[in-house]
Order: structure tokens, then C-alpha cells, then sequence
């Protein structure tokens, strides 16, 4: 690519830098929002399936729960409709109560055997105990068969009014040793089988099923929250309480049931969970609460950031030198353009400034020829008016009046050549407006052959006419006037003796032709050409002339819309053809 | 024939010193509770248990003399049957020492048992044609509930008193005791597990006291 000239170079270059630019801006703006974009989804993507493994976790705790309360209920109904359990509450025969249920419930106990680990999240009870109709509890005449606790937990077991239905409550075992031991505790009426009233309640303490096994993910913890206090194994001591303060917050602050939030202990970041576990017990309520560590989902999502950060930096790489390329290319035309531009518009001063001076020439030559037909008009008027006076004497020679007739005629022809330059020169500086009336072109036509028959001339010519009674052409009559004027003085003027002018009008097309011909001898053919030039004079013609006459009737038949030319000029011939517009409207009265 | 005879007599006059033997009458009405619902039928009671109570249904209370009386014949012997999957009579006053009976009149198994602190007993399951017929001896005075294991709605009411004048009330809670030592007595009306209700009484050989319960 060729750049010619300096500041055609400048603008190319810049408009390429600002392409470059802004492609860059778009290339990078896309690749933020990729990376932006992509971030978010996998921190959704990890979200919905942390939450998901909760919700799932959750279910099958719910349901394992069901499963028990609904055994737990069935043996309570077992138990209410035994004689023996009311004998013993309505017997007063208290002491019998528990070796009465004991076969009864015989089951739900753990066996000794079992290991604590297989306990934890079984079926089997840790202990239960009676309440009697007043809420108390009812001591076990042997805690071992029942399940030991220390006394101030099972005070603690103690009711206000026996629910009428089953509830779930959360124990933390005081007495025993740190970490205390939670129990979920199911309170189940017992209801008489005869009056339908409650007569007891059985309180049967579990192992909270733990989240644990195959439905965890690796790194899930999972607790307990009661009434403020969290207790999830593993964990230290103050996260542990920071945690829980955080859970509580979160609890009094929003939603009641379940919630989760982002939270950092010790620099890690985790995402924590947590429903309530006892959703309809009258009872203190409890949250299952489960963290799961985002370390590893920051990480990938921080891994996954480099690589798209990576591929953004390469499709920069390639946007930066494809926009390049296409800068280049898009920018070639625009250079061209911008030379073309550059040299039109450099063509366009140039026309502009010839046609200024040309306007300036015309309009200054226009003025000088106005300003010399004023000057001039004056002095010829004196002369005229000079010549007339002499002729008015009467004591000159014969001769002298014949010398004064020729100075006078000749200072007449004056005065017209000055009329003529001076309408040519108002034409020329475009000062002419006509004033478009309808015109009777016949009573023009018929005016002036009237005035050349009263002319003292050598010889005659015989007049033929061919037009109509009238006919109207749009145009003003002074300058209508001067043409057919000029036409038919030429007629007659290089006419020759014995010739015939013939004048012929019609209307044709919504135009008016108007025809002069006359005999005499033809124009040459070289000067054809020229007879409607400004001050063209044949030279081989005798007649008198100043070469203005043709010029200015063509002038003002243009000015009219219509135009002069030449027919023919041969054979003792010559005519010419003027157009006029016809008149839209036609007076009612003529003259 | 005689000897016999003559024991007999010896006993009788045990039972009743002369000092005290008279012919004192009681009778009154004692004011009972509501009836639940209509009686089904007309000889039949039922024990229910309301807010842990024990009672009849309809009501019927039981009139007793409390008070110092020669031990009693220990060979006083009752019945309670089991019949239709009840206990009939379903409320049976007796007095200390008596020794019941509780012969199975049903096709089916039933196994008594009582948890009451005046009587813990189980007799286990037994047929009707168990012999000899399972009893036990009632020596402690209170209240006695009848439970079969077996048949859970089954319910009976042993009272156990320490005197041998008692009756049960008729339907409108009027009662009758004839044939009581003159002097000054409590007059007591069991009415259910947990109320009974106690009037002081002065009986007059030949007269005829009326005590009502409000």
C-alpha cells in the first residue's frame, strides 16, 4: 500500500489503532465474561450438588427416623392395650411397670453384645424410660435394663403435660464425659385403650443417626444443633462455637426450617447446611447442621479460572492478530477512500476557485458594460438633443441639414446599441425577471408591420402572413416585442428588391412557432454559426448592423423558456424559428 | 351332726359378743355420680377407668361400718366368675379373710392377675375345667383390681374390709344395713378408687338411723 502524503497517513494509521482497540476491548470484555461466567457456574454447579448430597442425606435420615417412630409408635399401642402396663399405672403397682414392659420392649434395647459403633444409627435404644400421667419420671427399679443415666438427665426427661402426640427432642447428656453425648428423644403417649385418655408416656432415647458411610462425601461433617449449642465430633472447641453462634444468627435472623450460608473457620472455607430435625415437636427445636470444606471446589474453581484465564489470554493472543489482519484489511479501502477524498476534494477547491473568478469576471464585466451604457446614454442624449436643435434652425445650407439627418440617424442608432448592451448586461448579471403575462403575439406581429410599411425605405417587399386572429403566449410584452422587432427589421433589412417576407404562426404541443422568412441573399455557411454571437458582423453583407440584435433575441427568447434558430439560409432564403410557451390563461378582453 | 352344730354356734357368738350384740338398723341414700351413658343392660356392671379411677358403670357405691370387730370365720369362701369375658360380680365387697373363687364360665383362657398393693396375685392362664378352682385368700383390707391378662377390657374390684357389715347400694344409691351393733361409729360409702365418703353414726339398739351422702 502506497500513502502519498502526510496527513492522509495520520488518519489511516489512527483509524486502524482505534480498530485495533476496540476489537481488543471486545476480544477481552468476552474472554472476562467467559472466565466470569464459567466461575460462577461451577460455584453453582458445587452449590446445588453439596446441597443436593444434604437434601439427600437428610431424607434418608428422615426416613430412617420414620421408620422408627413408626415402630416406636406401633410397640407403645402394643403396650397401652397390655393389661399388665395398666395394672400397673392404675394399679399403683409402679415397681411393676418396667418388668411388665420389659419383655414388651425387651427388643428395642441394645444388646450388651453389640458394639457402639453398630449402635449408633441402628433401631436399638439406649435407654427409655415411663412418664406417669403428671409428667414425672417414673424410676426403673433396675436402670441396667432400661439403659443408665445419670440422674440429672433423666430429671431432665421430665415433662410439664404429656404431648398428645409423639415428639422428637435432642438431649445433651451432662453427666457424661466431654464430648457430651446427644440422644434424640422420642416422647410417645400412651394412650388407655378403653377411655382413649393418656395414661403415661414411653421416652425412649437413640443414638442420632449419624451421617456417615457410602451417602457421605469425603470431608462432610455433620452435627447436631440444641438450643444454641453445637455438637459435631471433630471439630475444635472454639469452631465448634463459632459455628454455632453462626448457625444460631443465621436461625433468629432468616429462615426458621432450613437455611444454608458460606462460612470461614480457621481459613477454611466452608459450606454449612442445616434443616430442623424435630419440624413439628412442641419441644426445644434441634437443626441437623452439616458443613461440607469448599477448599477442594475453590481450588478446582481456582484451577478452572487459570485454564479459562489461559485460553483467554490465547484467544487475546489471536483476536489481538486477527484484528490486526482485519484492521489492515478493512483499513485499505478506507485509505483509499481517504486519498480519493483527499484528491476530489483538492479537484473541488480548485473548480470552486475558477468558478469564483469567473463569476467575479462576469458580474464585473456586466457591471462595466451596465455602467458604461449609463454614462454613455447621457452624452448621446445631449447630442441627440443638440442635432435636433440645429435641424430646427433654418439659416444652414441644404447640405448641413443632410449632414445633421445622417449625425442625427446615426446618434438614434447609438442610443439603440446602448439600449441593446445595456439589456444584454442586465441579462448577464441576471437582473432580468420577467414578469410572465399572456401576450397576443398576432397584435404584435401586426403592430410592427405596421411601423416597418410606414418606413421610407428603397424598396418594397411584399408582406405574407400566415397565422391566426390571435394567439397568446405567456411572456412579457416589452421583451416579446424586441424580438419579433428584431426579426422582422432583419427581414426587411437584408431583404432584397422585389422580395417577399413571409411571417407564419401556429400553436403546436402547447407551443407557439413562430416562423420569418425572408428572400434576399443567404448567410454564408461559415458564418451560420456565428450570427448569434455578441458584436458579430458580416463582413460581406452592405446593410448597416451592430451585431447585438440576434444575440439579444435569442437571450430573451431563452429567458421566455422557448428558444432562436436558424431554419435555413439558402437558395435567396433564409428564416428563422422562435418558440414561445402558449399562456395558461387568455385575457377576456384584447385590444 | 351336733358337735358341728354346737361349733357353729360357738362361732356365730364369737362373731357377735353379747355385749355388743344388738339389732341397730342404718339406711340412707348416697348420692351417686352420674351415670356415663344409659345401662345397656340391666344387671350387668362394668369397671371403667376415668382419669385413673376405678368405678362401676352405672355407679354403685358400697356402704360399710367402720369400726373394732371380732376377727372373722376364715371360712368364708366367694366366687368370681368369668363369664361372656367379665368379671361377675364386677364389684364384690368381702371382708378380710374371705377366700374367693374365680371359676372360669368361658370357652377361652383367662389369666387373672391383680397389681394391687392389697393383693398382688397372678393365677396365670387357666381353662374352665381347671380343678381345683384357682382362689385366693383376701387379707388385707383395700381395694383388689381384677385383670385378665388376656383380655384387656376385663376389669373386677375387690374391696376388702376390715368389718363384716357392708352392702351395695342399689341403682339410686339407697341402702340398708340391718342387724349392727349399738354405739358410735363411722358409716362409710365407697363410691370408687379414689372416693369414699364417711358420716359418724350413733345406733341405737331396735332404732333405725338414717345417714345420707351427700
Amino acid at each position: 500500500m502506497t500513502v502519498s502524503s502526510g496527513p492522509t497517513s495520520g488518519t489511516v494509521t489512527s483509524f486502524r489503532t482505534k480498530l485495533l482497540l476496540a476489537m481488543m476491548l471486545v476480544v477481552s470484555g468476552l474472554t472476562l465474561l467467559g472466565v466470569y461466567l464459567a466461575q460462577r457456574n461451577v460455584a453453582i454447579t458445587t452449590q446445588r450438588n453439596l446441597r443436593q448430597s444434604f437434601e439427600a442425606e437428610l431424607s434418608w435420615l428422615h426416613r430412617l427416623q420414620q421408620l422408627r417412630n413408626a415402630a416406636l409408635q406401633e410397640r407403645c399401642r402394643g403396650l397401652a392395650a397390655k393389661p399388665r402396663i395398666h395394672a400397673a399405672l392404675e394399679d399403683n403397682a409402679l415397681d411393676l411397670l418396667y418388668p411388665s414392659a420389659k419383655d414388651e420392649l425387651a427388643d428395642l434395647m441394645q444388646t450388651e453384645q453389640q458394639p457402639a459403633e453398630e449402635a449408633a444409627g441402628s433401631l436399638h435404644a439406649r435407654f427409655y424410660r415411663f412418664l406417669n400421667v403428671d409428667g414425672i419420671v417414673l424410676p426403673p427399679p433396675n436402670p441396667k435394663e432400661v439403659g443408665e443415666l445419670a440422674p440429672d438427665d433423666e430429671k431432665r426427661l421430665a415433662l410439664k403435660e404429656l404431648p398428645d402426640r409423639q415428639q422428637t427432642a435432642y438431649l445433651t447428656e451432662k453427666g457424661t464425659a466431654m464430648p457430651p453425648v446427644v440422644d434424640e428423644v422420642i416422647f410417645v403417649p400412651i394412650f388407655s385403650s378403653e377411655t382413649n385418655e393418656i395414661i403415661a408416656a414411653l421416652v425412649v432415647g437413640f443414638r442420632p443417626f449419624e451421617l456417615t458411610g457410602v451417602h457421605v462425601r469425603a470431608g462432610m461433617k455433620s452435627g447436631i444443633l440444641i438450643e444454641g449449642a453445637l455438637h459435631l465430633a471433630l471439630v475444635s472447641t472454639a469452631a465448634r462455637k463459632t459455628l454455632g453462634e453462626e448457625v444460631t444468627q443465621a436461625i433468629a435472623s432468616g429462615d426458621r426450617t432450613k437455611g444454608s450460608f458460606t462460612v470461614t473457620v480457621n481459613d477454611d472455607t466452608q459450606l454449612l447446611f442445616y434443616e430442623r430435625l424435630n419440624a413439628n415437636s412442641l419441644l426445644a427445636s434441634a437443626y441437623q447442621v452439616c458443613i461440607y470444606p469448599l477448599t477442594e471446589s475453590i481450588a478446582r474453581q481456582r484451577r478452572l479460572s487459570w485454564q479459562i484465564g489461559g485460553a483467554g489470554a490465547l484467544l487475546l493472543l489471536g483476536g489481538f492478530m486477527a484484528s490486526r489482519f482485519l484492521a489492515m484489511r478493512l483499513a485499505q479501502p478506507v485509505e483509499q477512500l481517504a486519498l480519493d477524498s483527499e484528491e476530489n476534494r483538492a479537484q473541488r477547491q480548485r473548480v470552486e476557485a475558477v468558478l469564483e473568478s469567473t463569476s467575479e469576471e462576469l458580474e464585473r464585466t456586466a457591471r462595466y458594460s451596465a455602467d458604461a451604457s449609463h454614462q454613455l446614454k447621457s452624452p448621446v442624449t445631449v447630442l441627440r438633443t443638440g442635432i435636433e436643435s440645429l435641424l430646427a434652425r433654418e439659416d444652414f445650407h441644404p447640405n448641413v441639414y443632410e449632414e445633421l439627418s445622417a449625425l442625427l440617424h446615426q446618434t438614434r442608432r447609438f442610443t439603440s446599441v446602448i439600449d441593446d448592451l445595456l439589456l444584454l448586461s442586465r441579462m448577464d448579471a441576471g437582473h432580468l425577471k420577467i414578469d410572465s403575462q399572456p401576450v397576443n403575439l398576432v397584435q404584435l406581429i401586426e403592430e410592427w408591420l405596421e411601423d416597418l410599411a410606414a418606413l421610407p425605405e428603397a424598396f418594397e417587399v411584399a408582406v405574407e402572413k400566415e397565422f391566426p386572429k390571435s394567439l397568446f403566449i405567456a411572456g412579457e410584452k416589452r421583451y416579446t416585442s424586441l424580438i419579433v422587432q428584431n426579426l422582422l427589421e432583419n427581414a426587411r433589412k437584408y431583404n432584397r428588391p422585389g422580395g417577399h417576407i413571409r411571417v407564419l404562426a401556429q400553436q403546436q404541443n402547447g407551443e407557439v412557432m413562430l416562423r420569418i422568412g425572408n428572400t434576399g441573399r443567404a448567410i454564408a455557411l461559415s458564418a451560420q454559426e456565428h450570427i448569434f454571437e455578441r458584436f458579430y458582423h458580416n463582413s460581406e453583407t452592405s446593410v448597416a448592423g451592430h451585431g447585438l440584435g440576434l444575440n439579444l433575441a435569442r437571450e430573451l427568447a431563452r429567458l421566455h423558456g422557448g428558444d432562436l434558430k436558424l431554419v435555413r439560409s439558402k437558395n435567396d432564403w433564409t428564416e428563422f424559428e422562435v418558440c414561445f410557451h402558449v399562456a395558461n390563461a387568455v385575457p377576456v378582453t384584447t385590444d | 351332726m351336733g358337735s358341728r352344730g354346737l361349733i357353729l354356734l360357738s362361732a356365730i357368738l364369737a362373731c357377735f359378743p353379747l355385749s355388743s350384740l344388738a339389732d341397730a338398723i342404718v339406711e340412707g341414700r348416697v348420692q351417686l355420680p352420674e351415670a356415663r351413658a344409659a345401662p345397656v343392660m340391666a344387671k350387668r356392671y362394668e369397671i371403667v377407668t376415668t382419669g385413673n379411677v376405678l368405678k362401676t358403670e352405672p355407679p354403685l357405691a358400697v356402704v360399710y361400718l367402720e369400726g373394732s370387730f371380732p376377727k372373722p370365720n376364715p371360712s368364708i369362701t366367694k366366687q368370681i366368675g368369668q363369664k361372656d369375658l367379665t368379671f361377675i360380680p364386677a364389684l364384690l365387697p368381702v371382708r378380710v379373710g374371705t377366700k374367693i373363687e374365680f371359676p372360669n364360665f368361658d370357652d377361652t383362657y383367662h389369666s387373672v392377675f391383680s397389681y394391687s398393693p392389697a393383693k398382688r396375685f397372678d393365677l396365670g392362664r387357666y381353662r374352665p375345667d381347671e380343678r381345683p378352682i384357682p382362689s385366693k385368700v383376701f387379707d388385707t383390707p383395700g381395694l383388689v383390681t381384677l385383670r385378665c391378662d388376656i383380655h384387656e377390657h376385663m376389669r373386677g374390684l375387690i374391696l376388702v374390709l376390715d368389718t363384716p357389715y357392708f352392702v351395695i347400694t342399689d341403682k339410686e344409691g339407697r341402702f340398708r344395713l340391718s342387724g349392727l351393733p349399738s354405739g358410735h361409729y363411722l358409716l362409710k360409702a365407697w363410691i370408687d378408687s379414689k372416693t369414699t365418703r364417711k358420716q359418724p353414726v350413733d345406733l341405737k339398739d331396735g332404732a333405725t338411723a338414717h345417714v345420707d351422702f351427700p
